[in-house]
């Protein structure tokens, strides 16, 4: 492992930044929205298999 | 691409060397504080009648159909609007019933309901699918806004009263009854509308007292014969004895058997048969004056104590007959048309006594029966269940 090495797996802060953003912005929005609707589907799949919600 | 993702990976499974811990922390919280505000803005966008009616398919037909029911207007200025009864209110069901409406965007990607023609075709499957929900929640959205304790029966026509009464004793579901209250109903289903007229029309005249006979509907009892104290109801095509004929009101005499548990408030036509004859207020039931009692037996199968009853009370002179077997004749005629929409129904003397009443209420979600009928139909089935035929098995 030279020092070399070192100094260039330091990323810049514009690329933390980009990272940042896409991850806050795009990226956990997209998986959040994924998951809910998962959930969704899944519950709606158990509703087929065994009737519609009931009361209690 | 993939060093895109390499380099994206490192720089996220390290920690920063630019932005501080308090920017990333906070970053992170408002951003998800945005999105999950976004997130519920664009939920209710889709859970608004304006939503709703955006596709002609719902504009045209159930929208339509709406604004002529008192779910559109009515004397107190509230009013129903789509998402209020068709999406539950449960925060689960709520996605469950989003995500089940892809299947709403595929119909109107290949217009499955595209002309009236198709909806009307279709409407029967459609209405279908809200009552089986409706049936399974117990009515949810109806009682999100109607409650059974906050209805003041005193306002109610004495015939409401009696139907509205019962329901809420058994907390029955709204749209046992009360189907096509929104909508239309389909093509082949019987609306409903002037069975009262029907069943007042086998009702005779002209009592006799000493004599036997049978309520034709759901009737309410008094403990007075100014008939202003209520004592309860009775059941459709109930046996009643004359004791007394005076103007308006008639002393009847009602042999029945009540389980001795709790109140004792359900009359029973006979020992260890869940044959409904009526209810009693808690006052009458537990009060010793009107009330004569027999034996008492205890019902093998369940262990329940019953006790023979002979209760004295007053009802309004009419809505009795001699014959029971008019009612059944109507009665056979109902379950006859009404039931066989959607299957070949079970013979009468398939189940017994105490197994019909489950098995109606859930052949209920299919059709459109207002209370008295329903009450004539199972007290019908009841009565000539494998119980009471030889031919049964």
């Amino acid at each position: 492992m030279s020092s070399n090495n070192v100094v260039d797996d330091k990323p810049s802060k514009s690329d933390e930044w980009k990272v940042f953003l896409f991850i806050a912005v795009i990226l956990f929005p997209i998986l959040a929205v994924a998951f809910v609707g998962g959930y969704g589907f899944i519950v709606w799949m158990l509703q087929i298999l065994t009737g519609p919600p009931g009361h209690g | 691409m993939k060093n895109m993702l390499k380099k994206f990976w490192l720089i996220v499974s390290k920690p920063s060397v630019h932005l501080s811990f308090g920017f990333l922390t906070i970053g992170g919280f408002v951003a998800g504080i945005i999105f999950w505000g976004g997130f519920n803005t664009a939920l209710e966008a889709t859970n608004t009648e304006e939503f709703c009616i955006g596709c002609h398919e719902m504009a045209d037909n159930v929208y339509v159909e709406l604004q002529d029911t008192v779910h559109w207007k009515n004397n107190s200025g509230v009013r129903a609007t789509c998402p209020d009864c068709h999406v539950p209110h449960n925060w689960t069901d709520k996605i469950a019933r989003k995500m089940q409406a892809s299947k709403e965007v595929y119909g109107k990607i290949f217009g499955t309901i595209s002309t009236r023609e198709k909806f009307l075709e279709k409407r029967g499957e459609l209405a279908q699918h809200e009552w089986d929900r409706f049936t399974a929640n117990n009515s949810l959205e109806c009682k999100n806004c109607h409650d059974y304790n906050s209805m003041d029966f005193d306002s109610m026509s004495e015939r409401a009263q009696v139907q509205m009464k019962m329901a809420a004793e058994r907390d029955q579901s709204c749209i046992d009854c009360h189907k096509g209250i929104a909508h239309h109903l389909p093509d082949n289903m019987n609306s409903g509308e002037g069975t009262l007229a029907k069943l007042e029309e086998m009702a005779t005249s002209g009592y006799k007292k000493g004599e036997s006979y049978f309520s034709v509907r759901q009737l309410p009892l008094f403990t007075n014969s100014e008939l202003n104290e209520e004592a309860g109801q009775l059941n459709a095509a109930t046996e009643v004895k004359i004791l007394e004929v005076k103007g308006d009101a008639i002393k009847v005499e009602i042999d029945a058997w009540r389980k001795t548990k709790g109140f004792g408030r359900v009359l029973f036509e006979d020992f260890a048969m869940n044959i409904n004859d009526g209810y009693l207020t808690k006052e009458v039931a537990q009060a010793e004056g009107s009330m004569t009692k027999g034996e008492t037996k205890e019902d093998d199968l369940t262990g329940l104590p019953w006790q023979k009853v002979s209760v004295e009370l007053w009802m309004r002179n009419g809505s009795l007959t001699d014959s029971r077997d008019t009612l059944w004749t109507f009665a056979k005629t109902t379950y006859d048309s009404a039931c066989s929409v959607c299957h070949t129904q079970p013979a009468e003397n398939h189940f017994d006594t105490n197994t019909w009443p489950g098995m109606f209420n859930g052949m209920l979600s299919f059709v459109n029966l207002d209370g008295d009928t329903q009450a004539l139909v199972l007290k019908y089935l009841q009565k000539h269940s494998s119980d009471f035929s030889d031919a049964g098995h």
